[in-house]
């Protein structure tokens, strides 16, 4: 960059500070998994829900058709599929043994979070039987917001287990 | 109405969900034709520079953390190189510090002044870090050097915002009066800043008609700018006219400092509405912390103190927040919370601080008088020391 020189250019090029901090949290996702007590078909079944912040898919998907500022439960409805394209390329759920849970997207609605509308992405995963040690890789978001947080919950009968997913911790194991 | 509730399909498809960034807006054309730019030429340092400029800009602006992100990621490439540009070094610094990551952009600053002594965005950066954390003499060195990268309007502007903070708050409006005069030809951004501080210096000494002059002319220049609306929502909020803070802050509920003060009105004018927005809130902190950001220490203090009643963990809250923040608000909410807490002994630092400074403010200096005063009683009668000041009959 051309170095800037005093007076007025520099005064056009300078960011101006202030010391408040910003006040719109960064960018948040809430996955949740719930295991099937059962196991259907001898398979694991695992329930997923998904809450995506519209305005996170808005900057990557432009979901603002017309661009006027308000994102519409129509202008939305119209991308479901590239939502649902979007954010299961950015999941992965595969066994220790290297044998991938099928991941089938149920379901979109809507839900409201404190910082605004999210699109909420319903699923099951089906995994093998013999499936007790799973990895789940969680990637959305981070290649243009590194500081987005996956915000993670297991329940599996009386157990719970939590975690934040970031890009320094994009992959978590869990037992079954 | 309750504040949530299950995930939903709505009725209609022109249900408005979300407001978004609009293409009306200047700054998203602009940031989308920058972005377009930079994926024509992803391997160009100056668009990447630029694009990050713009998303680090309008993050600030409007107070939204998710475009510091977004700049992040642009230059994220060249921060993991071996020895990565000033430009980037200071960029990644700007985010980092609206994270209130200070001693992390503290770092990049001094590296990035290490490759190039007269980054004026560095030095300007640095100000403000040192302002806020309270040290002054630091501050100093830094608006000289300001003043020798940027020029004058610049560091007459870093003086004047610096003598606010150390008694000399008269000086301090000469000082930005000139910086105003010097800086007429410049973006309003800089005209905006200038306002910003004029309001401020103003509220050091109690002159509320010239502060109120000043945030209107600074938000005639910026209406949207989240840092000016929320510095005026406070000043309203204390002059009593909470009535104001709802149409001020009405478009800005996304913000959680805008939000914050919108709950501080509704609770002031006892408003049916006044326990959800404290509900509200409540979830918004409950959601920064599960994603591990406690970086709203003078807010959550606030908000426990005026509206979940809860002096003691106010007080804790304004004490981590007194080691990372030291600006006058971060002051008055610890003295508030100590007096309210009846532990003047808590307050000790702050005290220390305000003397030490000079600190000039019509609410501080008569807080620190009050809990001065409790703390000589105690000294004088050790035997009630454990007992909180005012719980005796």
């Amino acid at each position: 960059m051309k170095r800037l020189i005093g007076g007025v250019l520099a005064i056009a090029a300078l960011a101006l500070q202030s010391p408040d901090v910003l006040a719109h949290s960064a960018s948040d996702a809430y996955l949740t998994l719930t295991v099937d007590a059962g196991k259907t078909g001898g398979q694991r079944v695992i329930h997923g829900q998904w809450d995506i912040a519209l305005r996170d898919l808005d900057f990557v998907l432009k979901l603002d058709d017309d661009g006027d500022g308000h994102l519409t439960w129509g202008e939305v409805r119209h991308h479901q599929a590239a939502i649902a394209r979007y954010a299961y390329a950015n999941l992965r759920l595969a066994g220790t043994a290297g044998d991938a849970c099928r991941i089938t997207p149920q379901r979109q609605m809507i839900d409201e979070h404190a910082d605004g509308a999210y699109a909420t992405l319903f699923f099951t995963a089906i995994c093998a039987p013999q499936t007790t040690k799973l990895a789940l890789g969680y990637s959305i978001f981070f290649a243009i917001d590194p500081s987005h947080r996956g915000i993670f919950v297991m329940q599996d009968g009386a157990n719970t287990a939590t975690a934040v997913l970031s890009p320094e911790h994009a992959t978590i194991d869990l037992t079954l | 109405m309750a504040p949530f509730r299950a995930p939903y399909i709505p009725d209609h498809d022109g249900e408005n969900l979300q407001d978004v960034p609009s293409m009306a807006d200047p700054a998203v054309v602009a940031m989308r034709h920058l972005r377009g730019e930079l994926a024509a030429a992803p391997h160009s340092l100056p668009a990447a520079i630029a694009l990050a400029a713009a998303y680090t800009d309008y993050s600030r602006q409007i107070g939204d953390a998710h475009y510091a992100g977004y700049a992040e990621a642009v230059i994220a490439p060249w921060l993991a190189a071996d020895h990565p540009p000033a430009g980037v070094l200071v960029a990644e610094a700007t985010i980092l510090q609206y994270r209130h990551q200070f001693n992390d952009a503290r770092a990049l600053l001094q590296r990035a002044l290490a490759i190039d002594a007269g980054n004026a965005q560095a030095w300007l950066t640095l100000a403000t870090l040192d302002m806020v954390q309270g040290d002054y003499a630091a501050a100093g060195k830094d608006c000289r050097q300001v003043t020798g990268s940027a020029g004058f309007a610049y560091g007459l502007a870093c003086s004047g915002n610096l003598f606010a903070y150390v008694g000399k708050a008269r000086q301090s409006l000469a000082l930005l009066h000139q910086a105003e005069s010097g800086g007429a030809t410049a973006p309003s951004t800089f005209q905006a800043w200038v306002q910003g501080l004029l309001a401020e210096s103003a509220e050091r000494l109690g002159d509320w008609p010239l502060a109120e002059t000043h945030y209107r002319n600074a938000l005639k220049l910026l209406p949207q700018d989240n840092f000016l609306l929320v510095a005026y929502a406070d000043f309203l909020l204390d002059r009593g006219r909470p009535q104001e803070v709802l149409p001020l802050l009405a478009d800005h509920t996304q913000s959680d400092t805008a939000f914050l003060r919108l709950a501080l009105a509704q609770s002031a004018l006892e408003s049916q509405d006044a326990q959800r927005y404290v509900w509200i809130m409540a979830a918004r902190f409950e959601a920064l912390k599960l994603r591990g950001s406690d970086y709203f220490g003078r807010e959550e203090a606030r908000f426990a103190l005026q509206l979940e009643h809860d002096p003691q963990t106010a007080l804790d809250l304004a004490q981590r927040n007194w080691q990372l923040q030291r600006a006058p608000w971060d002051a008055r909410v610890l003295l508030e919370a100590a007096l309210a807490a009846g532990q003047p002994q808590a307050a000790r630092e702050v005290l220390e601080f305000v003397q030490k400074t000079n600190l000039e403010d019509p609410v501080i200096v008569p807080l620190a008088q009050r809990l001065r005063a409790q703390l000589n009683r105690l000294a004088a009668a050790p035997a009630a020391g454990s007992q909180p000041p005012g719980a005796h009959p």
